[in-house]
C-alpha cells in the first residue's frame, strides 16, 4: 500500500497562501453547495471548477494520483449501484426480475457520483494545500481552545509515527511465528491482542514523555499566549472569501427563492 | 578437516546480489551478497542508515528482495512465509516493548513455540530451557511491563530462543543497558555461541564486536564495504572512518603502541593484545 507521512505538499500557489480560515470556510461552502444542487449539469460545472482548483494546487503527482484513484473508483461505484436500488420514475429501461432500472435512476446515480466527487476532491484540496500547523492555527484563531488545538496538532503529528510502531510490532510478532492471515475473523481479531497490547503501552509511554517535555519547556506557564506568526486577512483573502460566498449564495437563492431547477 | 566441521560450515543463510528499495524509491540495499555458515558469529556494523536493519530483515523474510535471492536453510525467502522461516531464524527486535504483551514472563516465552505448533510438552521444555539460558527463571510469574529494560530485553531474547532457531539475529541488543547488564547479556550470548548457535549481531558498539564476534560485515550506503575477520576489519582505521565507524579503544591503543614500535604488528582484539604483550614480555625475559 502507498503511504504518505502527510498529504500536504509544500508549494507556493495562491491556494497555499490563502488564510487557512478562508480555505476552511470555502471548503465548507462548496461542500454545502454540492449537497444543495441536484441537477447533473450544474454539478458537473462545480466539479470542473474544483478540478481546476486541484490542478492549480500543484500537489505532488503521486499524492494526487493516490487520492483521485480512490475518488474516481468511489464515483464509479455510486454511478453503477445507484440505478439498481432506485427504481422510481419512468421510462423503465430494463426489468430483470426484482431489478428495475429507469432513466431518471441513471441520471440521479450520475448526479450523486459527481456530488461525491465534488465533496471528496474539495476536502483533498484543503489537505493538499494546508499544512497541519496552519489548519490548527486557523481553528484556534476561530475560537478553538489552544490546548485542544495543540492536542489535535500532536495527534496528527503522531499518526505516521504510530503507524511505524504498529508495523514494527506486527513484524516482531510475525518473527515469533504469528500468522495474521490464518483463521476465521474471530481468531484473527484475537491475534491482534498481541499487537494492540504493545501498541497501547508504547503510546502511553510516548504520551508521558511528551507531557514531561512540554512541561519542561514551560507549557501553560502563562494564561495568555502570544504567537510567533499571527494570522492576518489580506485583501486577496477577502476577494477569495467573497467570491466563494457569491458562488454559494447566488445558486442557493435562485433555487429556493425563485425555484430555478438547479 | 573432518566431516562434522565441514557440515558446520555449510551456509545456513545466503544472499545473492540482493537489491531492495523502500516505497518512495530509496534504494536501501544495492546488490548485497553474503553467506553465513552454521555456527558462525557475524557482527553487522555500519553508520545509521547504512542498511544494517534492512539487511537483517531480509534474513528472516520480513522484507523480500526487490531483485536477487535470499536462501534461508535452502529455502527461497520470497516463496516462504515469515512464520515458516521463523523456525530457522529468530529475530530479536531492538525495542523489547514491541513484542512483549503477555501478563507473565512465562506466557510470553511460551507464545512463540505455541504459534509454531509444538506440543504442550515440547513447549514447556523449550520455554524452560530459554528461561534458564537467559537466567530469568525467577521472574516467570512477573509481568514483563513492570521489569527493567535489561530484564525486558532478556525476556524478548528468551521468547525468541524458545522457538529453537538455528540462527539468532539481535538488533542492537545492548542499547540502553548499563555496563553490567550489557556484559551479562554478552556473556549469555557467548554461552549460546559455544552451544553452536549461529549469531548475527547488529550493533554500534565496536568493543562488543572486538570482544565477542569472529567476523565483521561493514555496511556502507547499502553495500557491503568490508566482510572480514575481526582483526583484519579493524586493521585499517581510515577505511573504518570512511564507513562512519571507529575502531574499539583497545585496538586503537594497540595500533598506537605498534606505531611507536613498542609492540609488533598484529593485535586487534583484547585477547590478542594480551597474548601479544605476554609474548613480548617473554622475549625480553
Amino acid at each position: 500500500m502507498t503511504r504518505f507521512k502527510d498529504l500536504y505538499t509544500e508549494a507556493d500557489t495562491f491556494l497555499h497562501r490563502l488564510d487557512p480560515r478562508v480555505k476552511m470556510a470555502s471548503v465548507l461552502l462548496l461542500s454545502l453547495l454540492a449537497l444543495i444542487m441536484s441537477a447533473l449539469a450544474y454539478l458537473l460545472v462545480l466539479l470542473t471548477f474544483i478540478f481546476v482548483l486541484l490542478l492549480l494546487a500543484r500537489s505532488s503527482y503521486r499524492k494526487t494520483a493516490f487520492a483521485m484513484k480512490f475518488v474516481l473508483r468511489f464515483m464509479a461505484l455510486i454511478a453503477i449501484l445507484w440505478p439498481l436500488f432506485d427504481p422510481s420514475g419512468t421510462p423503465v429501461l430494463i426489468r430483470l426480475g426484482p431489478v428495475v432500472i429507469t432513466e431518471p435512476g441513471i441520471w440521479r446515480g450520475l448526479a450523486s457520483a459527481v456530488r461525491v466527487g465534488c465533496l471528496a476532491t474539495v476536502w483533498y484540496i484543503l489537505i493538499f494545500t494546508t499544512s497541519q500547523r496552519d489548519l490548527v492555527r486557523g481553528l484556534v484563531k476561530l475560537g478553538l481552545r489552544f490546548d485542544f488545538g495543540l492536542a489535535l496538532a500532536i495527534a496528527l503529528r503522531y499518526f505516521p509515527t504510530f503507524g511505524t510502531v504498529m508495523e514494527s510490532i506486527i513484524d516482531a510478532q510475525r518473527s515469533r511465528g504469528m500468522e495474521f492471515e490464518k483463521g476465521n475473523m474471530f481468531v484473527r481479531a484475537r491475534k491482534y491482542v498481541a499487537v494492540l497490547g504493545p501498541a497501547i503501552v508504547s503510546a502511553l509511554k510516548t504520551a508521558d514523555m511528551l507531557a514531561l517535555a512540554l512541561q519542561s519547556r514551560a507549557y501553560g506557564a502563562r494564561r495568555n499566549r502570544t504567537y510567533l506568526r499571527e494570522l492576518k486577512m489580506r485583501p486577496s483573502d477577502y476577494v477569495a472569501l467573497v467570491t466563494v460566498l457569491a458562488m454559494f449564495i447566488v445558486p442557493t437563492v435562485a433555487k429556493y427563492a425563485f425555484s430555478v431547477p438547479i | 578437516m573432518n566431516a562434522s566441521v565441514t557440515a558446520r560450515r555449510l551456509p545456513i543463510i545466503s544472499l545473492q546480489d540482493v537489491r531492495f528499495s523502500y516505497e518512495g524509491g530509496i534504494e536501501a540495499l544495492k546488490g548485497v551478497s553474503l553467506s553465513v555458515a552454521r555456527g558462525e558469529n557475524v557482527a553487522v556494523v555500519g553508520g545509521n542508515g547504512s542498511g544494517k536493519t534492512t539487511l537483517a530483515k531480509h534474513l528472516n523474510g520480513l522484507l523480500k528482495p526487490s531483485s536477487g535471492r535470499v536462501l534461508v536453510g535452502g529455502e527461497d525467502s520470497s516463496k516462504t512465509s515469515v512464520a515458516m522461516l521463523a523456525r530457522t531464524v529468530g529475530y530479536v527486535f531492538q525495542n523489547p516493548d514491541y513484542q512483549l504483551f503477555c501478563t507473565s514472563v512465562e506466557e510470553e516465552v511460551r507464545f512463540g513455540p505455541k504459534n509454531m505448533g509444538f506440543g504442550r510438552d515440547d513447549e514447556s521444555a523449550l520455554a524452560e530451557r530459554a528461561l534458564k539460558l537467559m537466567d530469568i527463571s525467577h521472574l516467570r510469574e512477573q509481568s514483563p511491563v513492570s521489569l527493567s529494560l535489561g530484564d525486558r530485553r532478556k525476556i524478548a531474547i528468551a521468547s525468541v530462543l524458545a522457538t529453537s532457531p538455528i540462527v539468532l539475529i539481535l538488533d542492537e541488543p545492548t542499547t540502553g543497558l548499563d555496563s553490567v547488564e550489557s556484559a551479562q547479556l554478552m556473556a549469555t550470548l557467548d554461552v549460546l555461541r559455544s552451544e553452536g548457535m549461529t549469531v548475527v549481531l547488529i550493533t554500534h558498539d565496536m568493543r562488543l564486536v572486538a570482544q565477542h564476534m569472529d567476523r565483521v560485515v561493514v555496511m556502507s550506503e547499502g553495500s557491503v564495504a568490508l566482510d572480514a575477520g575481526v582483526e583484519e576489519a579493524f586493521s585499517d582505521p581510515d577505511r573504518l572512518r570512511r564507513c562512519k565507524l571507529l575502531a574499539p579503544p583497545i585496538t586503537v591503543l594497540a595500533q598506537r603502541l605498534q606505531a611507536q614500535g613498542v609492540l609488533p604488528k598484529g593485535a586487534a582484539t583484547p585477547l590478542q593484545l594480551v597474548e601479544l604483550v605476554a609474548r613480548v614480555r617473554g622475549e625480553r625475559q
